[in-house]
C-alpha cells in the first residue's frame, strides 16, 4: 500500500525498509511485519539500504527504517547518518543485538526514534513501529 | 656490596613440585641464574621444563655439584642421604640451602605462583567484562531469531512452515552454544604448570575470533602470513590470553576499522609471532610505561591496565620475549619471540 493512503486510523499498513545482515533476523522480521500488515522491502547491508531506498521510487514510500548496526561494508551508524540526512522525514528504529548504553544515547541524541535491543518481543517492535509511523504522518502534513 | 649487584648462580636438586616452582621463580628474578637442575627421575617435570629453558639438566646430582659453577644449591629432594653428601662433596665457595630452610623457600615460590595464577585469573576474567556486549551481540541475533520464530510458531498450523521455523530455531540454538563453549574454554582458570605442545598458528586464529568482539563495529581486514613453524611448549591458556590481549588492543586501537596483518615465523631456535595494526600509533612516551602494571589509556570499563603487564609476564616465563615497535600514525606491531620446541 503507498504510504500516502495512510492515515492515523490505519496504523498497521505502510512500507518498511528493514536493513540487517542476518538472513534469519530478516526473516524473522518479514514475518512479524507483514502479518501485522507492512510491506517490507530488505537489505543486508548498510550500502544496500541506501541503494535500495534511493531506487526508484522508494524514498517517497519508505515510512520507517529498521536498522542493524554491526554489518558488513557500511555500518549501522554511517547508513543512519546517511539516512537522516537524505530522508529527514523517514523516522530511524535501531534493532541490534549490542547493549551499548553510550551507542544508544549517541544515536537517540541525533534523532533515531528508538534503539530496541535483540530479542525484542514482538508487542514492544510493532507498538514501536506504530509509534514511528505515526511520526511520519506528523512529519508528513508539517510540510 | 658487590654480592649484592652481581648475579647469584643457582643450581636446583628435586624437579617435582617444589623444584619446579622454584625453576619458575627464579628464571623470573634477573639477578638469579640457573646453571643446572637434576632430578633422580628424568621424567620429572621440572627437567623437562629446564631443558625447553636451555637450562643443563642431569640425573646425578653430585656430579652436577662438581662442575663447581654455583654459588648457591637449592635441596628440595627431602633426601637426607643426599644432604649429608652434599656437605661433604660441594665446592668450598658454594652455599647449601635445605631442609625446612628450603622447604619454607618453595611455599614462597609457591605461594607467589598462585598469586601469580590468580593475577593471570582475574585479568582474563576482566577482558571478558571488556568482550562482554560483542559476545551479547553474536548472542541475541541468534536468539532473536529463536524468540521471534517462535512467537510465530504459537500461531501456526503448516506442518511445512513449522518444520522450517524449528530447523531454525535449532540452528541458532547450535550458534549460541558454540559461542558459549568458547567463552568456557576462555575463561577456564590454568595453572602456569599444565604444559603441552602449542601451535601458534592455531592460537593466533581462536585470539582473533575472541578479541574481534572488543568493538561495536567489525571491519577489519585480517591478513594472515603463517609459516609452517614448529610448536613451542607452554600453557595453551596462557598463550591464548597473551595473543587475545594483543588482538584485541589491535581492534579496539583501529576503533573497530583498519588492517590487522598477524604473522608467524621462526627462526635460531624461536618462533616469531606479530600483530600489526593500522590504528593510531602509540605515542613514544607513553611506549615505554606500556607494560608496566595498571598503566592505561583506554577509557573505564575498556581496559584494567593489566594486559600487556600479563602478556609481558606469561611470554617471559614461557622464556620469550615481547617488544613493540610504533610511529605515530602508523599503526603498532607487536612481536612475540618464544623458544621453539626442537625437532
Amino acid at each position: 500500500m503507498p504510504w500516502g493512503l495512510h492515515t492515523k486510523d490505519t496504523p498497521g499498513q505502510g512500507r518498511i525498509l528493514v536493513v540487517d545482515d542476518e538472513d534469519d533476523v530478516r526473516k524473522v522480521l518479514r514475518l512479524t511485519l507483514t502479518k501485522a500488515g507492512y510491506e517490507v522491502v530488505e537489505a543486508d547491508h548498510g550500502g544496500k539500504g541506501i541503494e535500495v531506498i534511493g531506487a526508484d521510487d522508494n524514498a517517497l514510500m519508505v515510512d520507517v527504517i529498521i536498522c542493524d548496526i554491526r554489518m558488513p561494508k557500511i555500518n549501522g551508524v554511517e547508513a543512519i547518518a546517511f539516512f537522516q540526512q537524505q530522508y529527514p522525514s523517514v523516522p530511524i528504529i535501531v534493532l541490534t543485538g549490542y547493549p551499548d548504553q553510550k551507542m544508544a544515547t549517541e544515536l537517540l541524541s541525533r534523532g533515531v526514534y528508538d534503539y530496541l535491543v535483540k530479542p525484542a518481543d514482538k508487542d514492544k517492535l510493532l507498538e514501536c513501529i506504530a509509534g514511528a509511523i505515526a511520526r511520519r504522518l506528523e512529519l508528513k502534513y508539517d510540510h | 656490596m658487590e654480592l649484592a649487584r652481581s648475579t647469584i648462580r643457582v643450581i636446583i636438586l628435586g624437579a617435582g613440585k617444589g623444584g619446579t616452582a622454584l625453576l619458575e621463580l627464579f628464571t623470573r628474578s634477573p639477578d638469579v641464574e640457573v646453571v643446572g637442575m637434576a632430578d633422580r627421575n628424568p621424567e620429572a617435570p621440572g627437567l623437562r621444563l629446564a631443558k625447553y629453558l636451555g637450562i643443563p639438566t642431569t640425573s646425578d646430582s653430585l656430579a652436577l655439584i662438581a662442575e663447581g659453577r654455583a654459588d648457591l644449591i637449592v635441596d628440595v629432594t627431602g633426601d637426607p642421604q643426599l644432604g649429608a653428601q652434599l656437605v661433604q662433596h660441594k665446592p668450598h665457595r658454594a652455599e647449601i640451602l635445605g631442609g625446612k630452610t628450603a622447604l619454607l623457600i618453595w611455599k614462597l615460590a609457591q605461594h607467589e605462583q598462585d598469586l601469580r595464577d590468580q593475577l593471570i585469573q582475574a585479568e582474563k576474567l576482566a577482558s571478558i567484562g571488556t568482550l562482554a556486549s560483542g559476545i551479547a551481540h553474536e548472542i541475541n541475533n541468534p536468539l532473536y531469531t529463536i524468540t521471534g520464530l517462535s512467537e510465530h510458531l504459537v500461531e501456526e498450523t503448516r506442518p511445512e512452515v513449522i518444520r522450517d521455523y524449528v530447523q531454525d530455531i535449532i540452528k541458532s540454538g547450535r550458534r549460541i552454544a558454540d559461542i558459549v563453549q568458547d567463552l568456557n574454554a576462555y575463561s577456564r582458570r590454568s595453572r602456569g604448570q599444565e604444559q603441552c605442545d602449542v601451535n601458534l598458528n592455531h592460537t593466533l586464529d581462536e585470539a582473533v575470533k575472541m578479541a574481534r568482539r572488543a568493538t561495536v563495529v567489525d571491519e577489519i581486514k585480517v591478513i594472515t602470513q603463517y609459516s609452517d613453524v614448529p610448536p613451542v611448549r607452554g600453557n595453551a591458556d596462557e598463550l591464548l590470553q597473551v595473543f587475545v590481549n594483543l588482538v584485541a588492543n589491535a581492534v579496539q586501537a583501529m576503533e573497530g576499522q583498519g588492517t590487522l596483518t598477524l604473522s608467524t615465523s621462526s627462526a635460531n631456535g624461536f618462533v616469531y609471532t606479530t600483530i600489526k595494526d593500522t590504528g593510531p600509533g602509540i605515542p613514544s612516551n607513553n611506549l615505554k610505561q606500556i607494560f608496566d602494571p595498571f598503566f592505561t589509556t583506554k577509557e573505564q570499563g575498556k581496559g584494567t591496565g593489566l594486559g600487556l603487564h600479563i602478556v609481558r609476564d606469561i611470554v617471559t616465563q614461557h622464556g620469550g620475549r615481547v617488544t613493540v615497535d610504533s610511529t605515530l600514525g602508523q599503526g603498532a606491531t607487536f612481536t612475540v619471540r618464544l623458544p621453539a620446541l626442537p625437532d
